[in-house]
């Protein structure tokens, strides 16, 4: 049997150990880029009451289609890419349900008031902004304002280039400013 | 608000709502899902095996009405040799008369030179230019 690999295994590491059907590789890998994920999709407009639901489903839809990473970008990223597409899916479903749009997830973060006080000022403003980017724009700020990634990495992650990573981000940033003026 | 300070709050977005996820029971609830539903490369299969079978039917059943409704080729053409036959039953005053109507048919630019002196053209030289138009 294989030995377990440690936890400070790199991801290529994890990844390959979770192809060769390691469960705990996969577990560590959730350890490890879950709350990053929360707050991309958090940022990206998913209510808090779906977070945990969508952070799952995120590393779900990964791990099936693991096979199709090839280390273009680091896993994290590409991680992040999937949750901005099961964010979106999520928002259509409800659209359909008519239970709550997307663009209402923000506004709302589960019903409890201390949560509601928790955001700063700015925080609840730039939620706001953020729902009325296109979903490039709102992806590429997140990616870029929040999680502090270069334009290479945000441009492999995406299928863009970096030229167009940094107008996308320009664009929001003038944008978010605007509204948020 | 100033770019910087845009960067600032964006760093905070959703940070209280990360930190509130129970990480732990997240990865258990991965597994549990990913060993609970098996992946959905056989319903994927079989959705594209329907849909490509459904394509071969649609292709296959336009294929055999367009059959249908389209005349059997080259029923109504006529074979470039039993034209030549029949040119040779014509008396060189049959094949003038047939020239001198296709002049009138035909636009004068796309009839070919030699069509102008017919009457110094002997029989041959009438099949040739019948044949070559």
């Amino acid at each position: 049997m294989a030995q377990p690999l440690p936890l400070e295994a790199p991801d290529t590491a994890l990844i390959a150990a979770w192809r060769d059907g390691d469960e705990q590789a996969a577990a560590a890998l959730v350890a490890r880029h879950a709350r990053a994920l929360a707050r991309f999709l958090s940022g990206a407009g998913a209510p808090e009451a779906e977070l945990d639901d969508l952070v799952q489903e995120t590393f779900i839809r990964a791990f099936r289609s693991v096979d199709r990473f090839r280390g273009q970008c680091q896993f994290r990223t590409w991680l992040m890419t999937i949750g901005g597409n099961v964010l979106k899916d999520f928002g259509r479903r409800s659209s359909r349900r008519q239970v709550m749009p997307l663009d209402d997830a923000v506004r709302d973060v589960g019903g409890d008031p201390h949560e509601h006080a928790e955001a700063t000022e700015a925080e609840a403003r730039i939620a706001e902004g953020l729902k009325k980017l296109p979903r490039m724009q709102r992806e590429v700020f997140l990616l870029r304002a929040q999680q502090g990634l270069e334009y290479e990495e945000i441009a492999a992650a995406l299928a863009t280039s970096p030229g167009a990573a940094r107008v996308h981000y320009h664009h929001a940033v003038r944008r978010l400013k605007e509204i948020i003026a | 608000m100033n770019e910087e300070k845009l960067i600032q709050a964006a760093k905070q977005l959703g940070a209280s709502a990360a930190e509130r996820l129970d990480v732990e029971a997240t990865a258990r609830k991965v597994l549990e899902r990913l060993r609970e539903q098996p992946a959905p490369r056989t319903v994927w299969t079989r959705t594209m095996w329907l849909r490509i079978a459904a394509a071969v039917v649609l292709v296959v059943g336009g294929v055999f009405a367009v059959a249908r409704v389209t005349p059997e080729r080259g029923s109504g053409a006529h074979h470039p040799d039993l034209i030549a036959d029949e040119l040779r039953d014509l008396s060189t005053d049959d094949l003038r008369t047939l020239l001198t109507s296709f002049d009138q048919i035909i636009d004068e630019s796309v009839v070919p030179d030699s069509t102008a002196d017919l009457p110094e053209l002997d029989t041959q030289a009438l099949r040739e230019l019948l044949k070559e138009g």
